[in-house]
């Protein structure tokens, strides 16, 4: 397959066993740049280990990753290269369900650990792009904090600045709000929605249907580790191809009214 | 409020009355038992000033054994068969054996073997192999308290959850990196009141080596109480000096402990 330009990501036959579990059974996708995808399915379908496959936080069984020009090709018994893994782990900032701040750190401390242990930066050099990060996502005032003064909403915004400080390429979300008070919820997809806008690629695994159809370009739909519906989320919501699809979100529909 | 402070104060001096009343029990009983605490007001000094060799002997050993237990933890969490395959090795031997026999091992069967390095005329590898009573002394207590420390170290650095070290592998860090950054600095706050408890068994400890001769407390009591045959009186004195060591040390751990919950509490 040839490589758009615009193509940052390219996923191809994607498989992934936990031992005799086969969790991604040929996963194939690509993104463009700047573009917004959400994958959505009912839980274990298998949408968070394909996230967490694309920095190799899990090793893929076998398939091809393709983040911004850098390729890993996993097989059997092959074991890949860890500085290409490397290369795909500096080009994605990963935001978690439960926000692995490291508590022993302030908030600034966070977000300038990637640029000083990682990139090697001088800790003088550091510390403004931290501070112009917290600002962003509007917790400068924060920023001498430790993580346990923080709100769940402040902790997963600083670990949003904490991804963004490496400057990544692209941005994975692995249900960034599930571990949310629902009051909580809001500011964190503010600072969603205003990077969408500025035009970071992001895949995002969320329950948020209602943000999801607000800030996607596309969709697509997981279950038992396949991809059953890929389009953008008006078809997705309201012409679904296939069955379980519309099973899954009809009722999702009702209750949160998405026109 | 004010009331259940009250209760408790109540019942601290009760507790304090208590101990008060065991100690002049006993103190009677020992008059009664040909107790001289005349030889004892003559002779402490002796037998107390062995109280920094004690201290000094249990700073450099815990020291050592938390390098040592350190190294043995990262080795028991390794993949790597060789490095898990040495620290499995080392705490199995070290644990399946005798304090003391370990002491002796150090003290008296190393220097069979610098002498036949000297033998064969390596002058300065028999040199390493003969120590003196002090630093046998180090060499065992580190060594065996290493190995405990190990199972402790190994498990608080397993307690910080699995999700921290994600977060560090996905900002790019690699393992060493993780684990300096990330990973030690959050055990080491869990670790640290083991340490102290593994310190404050440790002084008890120092009196096994007692057996090379080194002039710390029990070798100092003991040595006093055969020449005038008062047992009774010079190892009392000792288990004194133990006790009061480990009650302010004791102290000091809780108070470090409390300082160290500051360190990120809310």
């Amino acid at each position: 397959m040839p490589m758009n330009d615009n193509t940052i990501i390219r996923v191809e036959n994607l498989h992934k066993w936990f031992g005799l579990l086969h969790v991604l059974r040929g996963i194939s996708f690509s993104v463009q740049s700047k573009d917004v995808l959400v994958i959505i399915g009912r839980s274990g379908s298998g949408k968070s280990t394909l996230l967490r496959c694309l920095n190799f936080l899990e090793d893929p069984s076998s398939g091809n990753i393709t983040i911004a020009g850098h390729t890993v090709t996993t097989a059997p018994g092959i074991r890949p290269d860890q500085q290409k893994i490397l290369a795909l782990r500096l080009s994605t900032g990963m935001v978690f369900q439960e926000f692995n701040l490291f508590p022993h750190m302030t908030a600034l401390d966070n977000v300038i650990e990637g640029l000083i242990t990682v990139k090697r930066m001088k800790k003088d050099d550091a510390i403004p792009i931290g501070e112009r990060y917290l600002r962003k996502v509007g917790l400068f005032d924060k920023r001498d904090v430790h993580p346990i003064r923080l709100s769940g909403g402040q902790k997963q915004r600083v670990a949003i600045a904490r991804a963004l400080a490496m400057e990544p390429k692209v941005m994975l979300f692995d249900e960034p709000t599930s571990a949310l008070d629902p009051e909580l919820i809001g500011e964190v997809l503010d600072v969603m929605k205003q990077l969408a806008q500025e035009g970071m690629t992001m895949l995002i695994v969320t329950h948020e249907m209602g943000f999801a159809c607000d800030v996607a370009d596309r969709m697509i739909y997981v279950d038992e580790g396949e991809i059953v519906e890929e389009g953008c989320p008006e078809d997705i919501f309201h012409n679904p191809k296939d069955e379980r699809t519309h099973i899954f979100l009809n009722p999702l529909l009702k209750v949160q009214h998405i026109e | 409020m004010a009331i259940q402070r009250r209760i408790k104060r109540i019942h601290a001096i009760e507790v304090t009355l208590v101990w008060l009343a065991l100690i002049a029990i006993l103190t009677v009983a020992l008059m009664f038992l040909n107790f001289s605490p005349a030889y004892v007001a003559e002779h402490w000094q002796f037998v107390v000033t062995g109280v920094w060799t004690t201290i000094a002997l249990c700073l450099i050993s815990i020291a050592i054994a938390t390098i040592l237990a350190l190294l043995g933890a990262l080795g028991r969490m390794s993949a790597n068969p060789i490095a898990n395959g040495i620290s499995g090795f080392y705490i199995s031997i070290i644990r399946g054996t005798p304090l003391l026999i370990q002491i002796y091992l150090i003290y008296l069967g190393l220097p069979q073997i610098g002498s036949q390095f000297r033998a064969l005329g390596y002058d300065q590898l028999a040199d390493l192999f003969t120590l003196t009573a002090f630093q046998s002394g180090v060499l065992a207590l580190s060594l065996n308290y290493g190995a405990y420390m190990t199972e402790i170290f190994r498990a608080g650095l397993q307690s910080i959850s699995y999700g921290q070290r994600e977060a560090a592998i996905a900002l790019g860090m690699n393992r060493w990196q993780t684990m300096r950054r990330v990973i030690l600095p959050q055990g080491v706050r869990i670790i640290i009141p083991d340490i102290g408890n593994q310190f404050i068994a440790m002084q008890k400890d120092t009196a096994q080596v007692s057996v090379m001769g080194i002039w710390e407390l029990t070798f100092r009591a003991n040595r006093m109480a055969r020449q005038d045959s008062k047992f009774m009186e010079m190892l009392l004195l000792a288990a004194l000096t133990y006790w009061i060591l480990t009650i302010v040390t004791s102290w000091m751990q809780s108070r470090l402990e409390r300082r160290m919950a500051h360190a990120y509490e809310r």
